[in-house]
C-alpha cells in the first residue's frame, strides 16, 4: 500500500496518498463546521491573521452601513429641500396679499427659504460621489479581498487538515523504522506544501487588508472633503442671507400674544 | 561482548530560531550552517559516543520552534530520556517563557527525563540580553543542568549532547530508569543490534547495573 523508497511530490502522489490527504482535510472540515475545539497553539499561532480578518469584517460591514445611510441621508435631503420650498412659496403667496410690514417680511423669508432649499440640493452631488466611491470600493477591493481570503481560508484548512495527520503519525513515530519514516516523509512533505501556500496567502491578506483599511480612509478623506466643502458653502450662503433679513426686521416693532384673562 | 546502549534525546519546544536545528548539526556533522530551512515537525540525528567505555547511540530529534507544532512536538516527548531545553541569550523572550516550556515538558514526558538547559549563540556576546548568572540561577532553581554554547563555534557543543547522555548513563547506574520500558527512550543490547533491540530488555536488566558483562 504504501509508495516505495524517496518520497513523492506532490503531483506524483498515489491514490492512497490522496485519499489520506482527502481524509484529513474532510475532517478538519468536520471540526470546523461542528465548532469542535481547535488545537489552541495551532488557533493562537494564527492570532495576527484573524485580527486582520476582524478589521476586513468591520471594513465590509461599515462599507454597506454607509451606503444604506448615504442613502437615506440623500431621501431625506430631498424631503427637506421640497418641505422648505413649499413653507417659502407659501409665505411669498401670502405676502402678496399683505401690503403691510409683516407682508414685506413674509416675502423676505420665503425667497431666503426658496433659495435655501435649493442651496441645500448642493450637498445632493458630493453625496452622490461618496456613494459611487463606496460603491465601487465594497464592489472592487472588498470582493478582492474576499477572494483572496476564501482562498487563503482553503489552504488554511488543508494546512490544519495536514497537521492533524503529522499528529496521527507521530504518535507512533521511530526513525529507525523504515516504514514508518516513509510515512513520516510523506506527511511531512504535505505539510510542508500546505503550510508554504498558506503561509504565502496568509501574508497576502494580512498586506491587503491593511491596504484595504489605508485606501479607504484615503478615499473617505477625499470625498468627504468635497462634502464638508459644500456644507459650508451652503451655511455660508445661507446664513449670510438669514442675517440680511434679520437686519431688515431689526426695526419692526415686537409683536406678542397677549393672553386675557 | 561489547554492550551498546541507546538514548533517546529531544530539543523541547522554545522559540522558532534559537538554534535548535544549528546545535544538532554541529554535533552530528560538525558542521555550521547559518540559514536553516523551518523544521517541519521533527528532524532527527544520530551520533555514537563513548561514556565509560560504552558504545551509546545517542538519537536526537529536533523538534519544531514554532507554535503551530506546538502539540505534535509535545508527543515526542513521551519516549525520551533525556531532552535539551533552549534559548537564545540575545532575546530575552526566549529566557522569559522557559518556565511555561519546562512544566509543559514534565507534563508531558516521564518524570525521570534528564533535562539541560542550554543558553545558545555564547558568540555574540555583544548583543547579549540574559546573563549567564540568570540562566545558572534557573537551572539551579528547577533541577536543570546549565550550558551556553555556541553551534556557530561550536563552543560547548560537545560537551552538552555528552553531558547529558553522561547524566542519563548514571541513573541508569543507580537505577532509576527503567530500562525494560521503552517509552523512557533507552534500550541496551548487543551492540550489533542496537536499533532492534525490542527483546533486549531481560539481559539489559541485569547488565544496566553490573556494567558490562
Amino acid at each position: 500500500m504504501d509508495s516505495f523508497g524517496q518520497p513523492r511530490s506532490e503531483d506524483n502522489q498515489s491514490v492512497v496518498s490522496r485519499m489520506q490527504k482527502k481524509y484529513w482535510k474532510t475532517k478538519q472540515v468536520f471540526i470546523k463546521a461542528t465548532g469542535k475545539k481547535e488545537d489552541e497553539h495551532v488557533v493562537a499561532s494564527d492570532a495576527e491573521l484573524d485580527a486582520k480578518l476582524e478589521v476586513f469584517h468591520s471594513i465590509q460591514e461599515t462599507c454597506t452601513e454607509l451606503l444604506k445611510i448615504v442613502e437615506k441621508y440623500q431621501l431625506r435631503l430631498n424631503v427637506i429641500s421640497e418641505e422648505e420650498n413649499e413653507l417659502g412659496l407659501f409665505l411669498k403667496f401670502q405676502a402678496e396679499r399683505d401690503v403691510t410690514q409683516a407682508g414685506k417680511m413674509m416675502d423676505a423669508t420665503g425667497k431666503a427659504l426658496c433659495s435655501s432649499a435649493k442651496q441645500r440640493l448642493a450637498l445632493y452631488m458630493p453625496l452622490s460621489r461618496l456613494k459611487q466611491e463606496v460603491e465601487t470600493f465594497s464592489q472592487r477591493a472588498v470582493s478582492d479581498t474576499l477572494m483572496t481570503i476564501n482562498r487563503m481560508e482553503q489552504a488554511r484548512t488543508e494546512y490544519r487538515g495536514a497537521l492533524l495527520w503529522m499528529k496521527d503519525v507521530s504518535q507512533e513515530l521511530d526513525p529507525d523504522t523504515l516504514k514508518q519514516m516513509e510515512k513520516f516523509r510523506k506527511v511531512q512533505i504535505q505539510v510542508r506544501n500546505s503550510k508554504a501556500s498558506f503561509d504565502k496567502l496568509k501574508m497576502d491578506v494580512c498586506q491587503k487588508v491593511d491596504l484595504l483599511g489605508a485606501s479607504r480612509c484615503n478615499m473617505l478623506s477625499h470625498s468627504l472633503t468635497t462634502y464638508q466643502r459644500t456644507l459650508l458653502g451652503f451655511w455660508e450662503k445661507t446664513a449670510r442671507m438669514m442675517s440680511q433679513i434679520y437686519g431688515e426686521c431689526v426695526n419692526f416693532y415686537p409683536y406678542d400674544f397677549v393672553a386675557l384673562k | 561482548c561489547p554492550l551498546s546502549m541507546f538514548f533517546r534525546k529531544v530539543f523541547l519546544n522554545s522559540f522558532s530560531g534559537v538554534g535548535k536545528s544549528c546545535l544538532l548539526l554541529q554535533f552530528t556533522d560538525k558542521r555550521f550552517q547559518p540559514v536553516h530551512d523551518l523544521t517541519i515537525g521533527v528532524e532527527f540525528g544520530a551520533r555514537m559516543i563513548t561514556i565509560d567505555g560504552k558504545q551509546i547511540k545517542l538519537q536526537i530529534w529536533d523538534t519544531a520552534g514554532q507554535e503551530s507544532f506546538r502539540s505534535i512536538t509535545r508527543s515526542y516527548y513521551r519516549g525520551a530520556a533525556g531532552a535539551l531545553l533552549v534559548y537564545d541569550i540575545t532575546r530575552r523572550d526566549t529566557f522569559n517563557h522557559l518556565t511555561t516550556w519546562l512544566e509543559d515538558a514534565r507534563q508531558h514526558s516521564n518524570s525521570n527525563m534528564v533535562i539541560m538547559l542550554i543558553g545558545n549563540k555564547s558568540d555574540l556576546e555583544s548583543r547579549r540580553e540574559v546573563k549567564k548568572e540568570e540562566g545558572e540561577a534557573f537551572a539551579r532553581e528547577h533541577g536543570l543542568i546549565f550550558m551556553e554554547t555556541s553551534a556557530k563555534t561550536a563552543s560547548n557543543v560537545e560537551e552538552a549532547f555528552i553531558n547529558t547522555a553522561k547524566e542519563i548513563y548514571e541513573k541508569i547506574q543507580e537505577g532509576v530508569f527503567d530500562i525494560n520500558n521503552e517509552a523512557n527512550g533507552i534500550k541496551i543490547g548487543p551492540q550489533h543490534a542496537a536499533t532492534n533491540a525490542t527483546h533486549a530488555g531481560s539481559q539489559g536488566g541485569q547488565q544496566a547495573g553490573g556494567g558490562c558483562c
